[in-house]
């Protein structure tokens, strides 16, 4: 077998700290206790070949946000997930609660809320969750009637400052369009999660739409080179007419990164290793916001 | 009046003269406000402290608070340290010189002293709130009635993102290499004249600007909420050094075209940062060396460093430092394993 790379290297910070080691040994007990110096510095030796950071293993888990329904690949961008210690079986509760949670899609809550037709237009142009998703234009104020409401408190408030209230706009909107969505899904989760703590959380990035977690600190079973670990989105994504939820399990090793892609079946077919909620997201439009 | 008389209202009227120059309260000799005594901890910040103060317009040009609270804030408990003496200590607290006539105040706050508060910031909120779906802008509209709030390529929204309070710095900051400290070099540093320039680095907010943008009211924790943010500390310097273990990357590096070579999400490669709950656990920029080379994979890079190193080893010649990202005084140390596991 050839010599991994870095053995060498490794090798030679050994030396170095064993070295070191074996001077300052040395010096305490001084050159005339040879034995006990002797027998001191292999103590420190098998001291530092034991180091923990041996003792620890940690794996790498990389969730990929392309999913591919009815035959379109969708990106799931800047879209968070959670990952818990144990597998399907290990975590049937936190499951059952997510089966069993009930959310507002983005649409309802909004006409709830008695958005404007615009408000929500604007919302839904880029695929927004909240006015905290990106920067409103001058045009935006013009068209929409709660921005132009905002910007003409906030240029009163601010010593008729416009581009500063414009700036500042969703700190004169009506704490319901302003952060209302964010903090029911938030309330939401927190219901489901009834106070388990998740290992870690993550997001996928908007490029590569990926999710990368890393220092998962993993203790496989013995006879096993991987532990069980369950990955979720907690709260549904809506893609098209649908909402998703996933939670499935995913074997993480030490020793190379775990890959998850996240399957959506065919209608009437069981995804592996997986627990998928697809709902219809209810209608919601300007006849009525209860949901059709 | 006899002269023993004399004498002994001398006395009396010394040690009363003498008395009023002793100091009655620690305040008196303190030239520093502390926000950390077990009186002022006891009192709420906004009871001192007005959001916003008067000189906002001039001093900011947004609401915030920009200057000391005024003598009423401290009279009704310091009411007698005001006078003491020539030059009472209390009153360098606020004022460049302690004088009893009116001296100007040090600009608020002062940058100089130690810092009493740190930060609560958790990015993963704030990843949540401004994470959005960003679809791509739709191609061949142009023929086509626009009826929604689409907008044509030309023309792209501007998302929120990390850029909100991280933008690329127009000044060189004070930087250092971010010298492992688990471990020691392998041989002493070969000389480096490598130098970064602004655009290498990103920006952090100073001030309130960008938080009060969302946070001046409404939110929480709104603008007059102080501790919402700040958290009473010991007191620290906080250091404007800049520190990285690779000086010589750059967020805003070009290729020979001149076109960006970084253009991806901050998430990216900053991996962890949705995650993060709390600034304090945030050690550094926190890359994980595995998103570097999800990109810088090919043979002249990483690769070509680590097989190097292990070559000069082997063959016993001088250690090969690495130099592809960090300057030598940080390519002088050991290859951590993180790096072999590539």
């Amino acid at each position: 077998m050839p010599p991994r790379r870095g053995d060498a290297e490794k090798q030679l910070i050994f030396i170095m700290a064993a070295s070191d080691a074996h001077f300052y040994v040395g010096s305490i007990f001084g050159s005339k206790q040879m034995p006990l110096r002797l027998c001191v510095s292999a103590v420190v030796l098998v001291a530092l070949a034991c180091s923990p950071i041996d003792a620890q293993q940690i794996g790498t888990l990389e969730i990929n946000g392309r999913v591919k329904i009815d035959g379109k690949q969708e990106r799931l961008k800047r879209k968070r997930f959670y990952l818990f210690r144990g597998g399907l079986t290990a975590n049937k509760a936190l499951i059952d609660r997510i089966g069993a949670a009930e959310f507002v899609s983005r649409d309802c809550f909004y006409c709830r809320m008695n958005a404007s037709p615009e408000f929500r237009a604007w919302l839904k142009a880029e695929d927004c969750e909240s006015p905290f998703c990106r920067r409103v234009s001058a045009e935006d104020v013009a068209r929409v009637p709660e921005f132009k409401a905002a910007v003409e408190k906030g240029t009163v408030q601010l010593g008729r400052r416009p581009s500063l209230a414009q700036d500042w706009l969703t700190t004169n909107l009506t704490p319901g369009l302003r952060d209302g969505f964010y903090l029911q899904r938030k309330s939401a989760i927190e219901k489901i999660l009834a106070g388990l703590k998740p290992l870690q959380t993550g997001m996928t990035d908007s490029v590569s739409v990926k999710a990368i977690f890393i220092d998962i600190p993993v203790a496989p079973p013995t006879g096993k080179a991987t532990e069980t670990f369950l990955i979720t989105n907690l709260a549904p994504f809506e893609i098209g007419t649908k909402s998703y939820t996933w939670a499935c399990e995913v074997e993480i090793g030490a020793d190379k990164k775990a890959v998850r892609s996240l399957p959506v079946p065919e209608p009437g077919k069981r995804a592996d290793r997986c627990e998928l909620f697809v709902r219809d997201i209810p209608v919601c439009d300007a006849q009525g916001c209860t949901a059709k | 009046m006899t002269r023993r008389s004399a004498t002994i209202f001398a006395i009396i009227f010394g040690v009363v003269f003498a008395a009023n120059f002793l100091p009655r309260s620690s305040a008196q000799q303190r030239d520093r406000f502390s926000h950390a005594t077990a009186s002022h901890k006891k009192i709420e910040c906004a009871s001192c402290h007005k959001m916003p103060t008067s000189n906002w317009v001039a001093a900011r040009g947004y609401p915030d608070v920009a200057q000391f609270p005024g003598h009423a804030a401290c009279a009704s408990c310091h009411r007698r340290d005001f006078f003491v003496g020539n030059k009472p200590a209390f009153c360098a607290g606020c004022h460049t010189s302690a004088t009893p006539r009116s001296a100007p105040l040090f600009p608020f706050p002062v940058r100089t002293r130690s810092h009493e508060f740190s930060i609560k910031f958790p990015h993963s909120v704030h990843q949540d709130v401004i994470a959005s779906t960003k679809k791509t802008p739709p191609v061949a509209v142009a023929h086509f009635v626009n009826a929604r709030f689409t907008r044509l390529p030309d023309d792209p929204p501007s998302f929120n993102n990390c850029a909100i309070c991280h933008d690329s710095t127009k000044a060189l900051p004070k930087f250092a290499a971010r010298v492992p400290t688990e471990h020691k070099a392998l041989v002493a540093p070969d000389a480096e004249n490598f130098t970064p320039v602004a655009a290498f680095f990103k920006s952090m907010p100073s001030g309130h600007a960008s938080c009060f943008q969302c946070h001046y009211q409404g939110v929480k924790p709104a603008a007059v909420n102080c501790a919402g943010c700040h958290q009473l500390t010991s007191p620290y310097m906080a250091s404007p050094v800049v520190k990285r273990y690779s000086l010589k990357f750059s967020h805003d590096a070009v290729n020979e075209k001149g076109d960006k070579v970084h253009t991806r999400d901050c998430m990216t490669c900053h991996v962890r940062i949705a995650g993060n709950g709390d600034l304090k656990t945030l050690k550094d920029a926190d890359v994980p060396i595995m998103t570097c080379t999800a990109c810088h994979n090919h043979a002249g890079d990483l690769k070509k460093e680590l097989d190097s190193r292990a070559d000069s080893i082997d063959k016993k010649t001088p250690i090969f430092q690495c130099t592809y990202c960090h300057t030598t005084n940080v390519g002088a140390y050991p290859v951590p394993a993180s790096h072999e596991k590539q």
